[in-house]
């Protein structure tokens, strides 16, 4: 047999054993993204059955876009992201390195920074709500003593400070996350890179940021593609903690999309959004792969 | 979501055919299915079904979170289910289901509307027909403290002078509380403000009125109330509902509070409030140019379109709101009869809990929230632009302009603008 007919025959193979996998993504993955899209092309609206379904075309995009309320939605989105994810990655190498570093009590060093983590969002969203309480919050209570805010002061009820509590909870609860990929990151750092590097007559800060850091990117990109990935879709956490309120000032896309889609039962509209939502989510993740992420798609050097 | 709609008739599918037992004369009612409302509504239905003993009656227990049954309702009728036969509805969903063919115009039954109160009739029309009965009537009213003032403010300048000076002699906590959510429950605190200073939102064509003079010095009042120099509303109301009001109110921190009839029995209950035998309870004040105004709620019953037994459906439906089944709803779960008459009788005085002229004042001034079948839509703009007025965000003016625009917007958009 000649060569070309056996990588033929290999191909073949290979995409015979990759069917299931593919069936499965088209059935849970394309099919209902392509039945969404077709749906947002209908103006179909649950609670006004008699006007029908038409199909509109495009006009549900176009309200959309033309909707402040959405656009406002995506910035709060890409501002949620943007604060949080770059302190959790800071926080994240800095328990990461920690965690490293002990000896004494590795395990349950371990054990106890991953527990936020271990706590469903609901319950960490519901926490973080009772201790900004303007009442009985601790946080609140705390904050007020050290003169901070004033008295019994409404987190929930101001745009911009109803913002702290939803951004500390996600840091709160996704640090760990982070920190345990980076932790996995650092051990996989040859020892011996650091000897030769002590030889060399490297400090501490120099080993770190010559040795650790360029090694570490690997990791770091993962977790920030991870953690960028879960923001831009954030749902539960707003939802609980403050409905996207006050007024409509901390309300990220799909909470909007839910809103539209399950509240108001507006179908077509709901679908557009969620298609829209999909999209720029899935850019984002293209366009982070390709300028960041080499070393996720190609073999390592 | 051809899928989904099948997906949801053969849900129902299955939970009719588990159910139904001897499918035709099993007559169904949705409705509370927990407490002491479930279990006078038990005692009523048996009531019914021994003066009918053709008939099994059955009741569908459905969520009593508001948005939740109404959800499952839009699912069941969107499936054309037929059970239940008898749907409770909220006053603000007649028109919605009315509109979507869901429920039978009742004119056919001869219903006597007349004996009703007006304003839950008028809510309970779409085109010219009406579609349920009032079965009780849930009214926004005004407690106050009675060893804190000597009388209830008539007006809301009055309210403002009276509760700063109950905070300064006495040292109450706050001045007036009421819910401030983004929720449905602050549309109906704004519909009182706004009847207050004589202002609508619809008008009675249909036209949107919300950007009135009135309406934004009704709106610029409740701002300043929480944002003003001397705020006597505390800011943390804006992420209250009925609850938290209260228990702000029944801890004694409160001197006035805005809240429906339920939080009565609650507050007269020594057990667990403070301020039992001290309060009492009157109409909400009325700003100039306006009258006082108490936001309609309550439960209505109306009969699913596609029942199979819709003469059945009516008796049950009849039989549920005549007098004597109201009378007994008052006394043993405070909910008020709809039906003005009552409210001249001594046996309705003795059934409620607190004085019934006092009531009977409040119930008076009743006024319905827009019959339109976009009242969910309407009433979500007009929440999100008042949140952001009264947290600042926005002025009142700019805030009610921007809700009027989108709100005629959607009026267009539906085909339904006068």
């Amino acid at each position: 047999m000649s060569a070309p007919t056996i990588e033929k025959a290999e191909a073949r193979l290979a995409w015979a054993l990759m069917l299931p996998a593919i069936i499965v993504i088209v059935a849970i993955a394309v099919v209902p993204l392509g039945w969404t899209f077709w749906e947002s092309l209908h103006f179909d609206d649950l609670r006004m059955p008699w006007l029908g379904r038409p199909l509109v075309g495009p006009a549900n995009y176009f309200e959309a876009v033309t909707d402040t309320r959405f656009r406002q939605a995506i910035a709060h989105t890409v501002l949620f992201t943007a604060v949080s994810v770059p302190l959790q990655l800071l926080l994240g190498l800095i328990l990461a390195l920690a965690m490293s570093r002990a000896v004494r009590g590795r395990g349950l060093l371990r054990v106890s920074v991953l527990l936020p983590w271990s706590i469903p969002t609901v319950v960490v969203a519901l926490l973080w709500r009772f201790m900004f309480d303007s009442q009985s919050g601790i946080m609140t209570a705390l904050l007020a003593d050290a003169a901070v805010v004033p008295n019994g002061f409404a987190w929930f009820v101001d745009p911009r400070a109803a913002w702290v509590p939803v951004i500390l909870a996600d840091v709160w609860k996704m640090t760990p996350f982070v920190a345990l990929l980076l932790l996995a990151g650092l051990e996989g750092i040859d020892r011996s890179l650091y000897e030769a590097a002590s030889l060399d007559g490297a400090g501490a800060w120099q080993q770190f940021t010559a040795v650790t850091l360029p090694l570490l990117r690997p990791a770091m990109t993962v977790a920030v593609l991870f953690r960028a990935l879960d923001g831009l879709r954030v749902f539960d956490l707003i939802f609980v903690l403050t409905a996207g309120g006050p007024g409509t000032a901390t309300e990220p896309i799909s909470l909007y999309t839910f809103n539209s889609l399950l509240q108001n039962l507006r179908f077509g509209f709901g679908s557009a959004l969620a298609i829209i939502t999909f999209g720029m989510t899935f850019a984002f993740a293209l366009a982070y792969i390709r300028l960041l992420g080499r070393d996720l798609t190609e073999p390592a050097k | 979501m051809n899928g989904l709609r099948v997906l949801s008739t053969l849900a129902v599918l299955a939970v009719s055919a588990a159910c139904a037992a001897p499918a035709d004369t099993t007559l169904t009612i949705s409705s509370s299915g927990v407490g002491a409302e479930a279990r006078l509504l038990r005692r009523q239905l048996e009531r019914f079904a021994a003066q009918h003993p053709d008939h099994r009656v059955e009741l569908r227990t459905t969520p009593d979170a508001s948005d939740q049954r109404h959800q499952l309702y839009v699912q069941w009728l969107n499936a054309h289910a037929a059970d239940p036969d008898v749907l409770q509805l909220d006053i603000i969903w007649t028109p919605e289901f009315a509109a979507a063919g869901w429920i039978l115009p009742l004119d056919r039954f001869d219903p006597k509307p007349d004996d009703f109160l007006a304003a839950a009739i008028v809510a309970n029309r779409w085109n010219g027909q009406l579609f349920a009965l009032p079965w009780f009537a849930d009214v926004g009213m005004l407690y106050w403290r009675t060893d804190l003032l000597t009388a209830p403010p008539a007006t809301f300048a009055q309210l403002t002078a009276d509760a700063a000076r109950a905070q300064r002699e006495h040292g109450a906590r706050y001045g007036f509380v009421w819910q401030g959510a983004r929720y449905e429950g602050l549309v109906t605190v704004f519909l009182e403000h706004l009847g207050g200073f004589g202002g609508q939102i619809l008008d009675a064509h249909g036209n949107v009125v919300v950007d009135s003079d009135a309406a934004v010095d009704a709106l610029r009042f409740m701002r300043d109330s929480l944002r003003g120099s001397d705020p006597v509303v505390p800011q943390a109301a804006l992420a209250w509902q009925e609850e938290q009001t209260r228990f702000a109110f029944q801890n004694g921190d409160a001197v006035l509070m805005r809240n429906w009839p339920y939080a009565a029995a609650l507050l007269r209950d020594p057990q667990q409030s403070r301020v039992a035998g001290r309060f009492g309870v009157a109409a909400m004040p009325a700003g100039p140019g306006g009258m006082p105004t108490a936001a309609l709620g309550g439960g209505q019953l109306a009969i699913n379109a596609f029942s199979q037994q819709p003469e059945q459906a009516y008796a049950l439906v009849a039989f549920l709101t005549a007098p004597e089944q109201m009378l007994e709803r008052a006394r043993e779960v405070g909910q008020y009869p709809t039906r003005p008459a009552m409210y001249e009788s001594a046996a309705l005085a003795d059934a409620l809990t607190v004085a019934a002229d006092e009531v009977r004042e409040v119930v008076q001034h009743a006024v319905p929230r827009p019959a339109t079948p976009v009242y969910a839509q309407l009433s979500e703009i007009l929440q999100v632009h008042l949140h952001r007025a009264l947290t600042g965000q926005q002025e009142p003016r700019p805030a009610l302009e921007e809700a009027a625009r989108d709100m005629r917007d959607l009026l267009k958009r539906t085909g339904l603008a006068p």
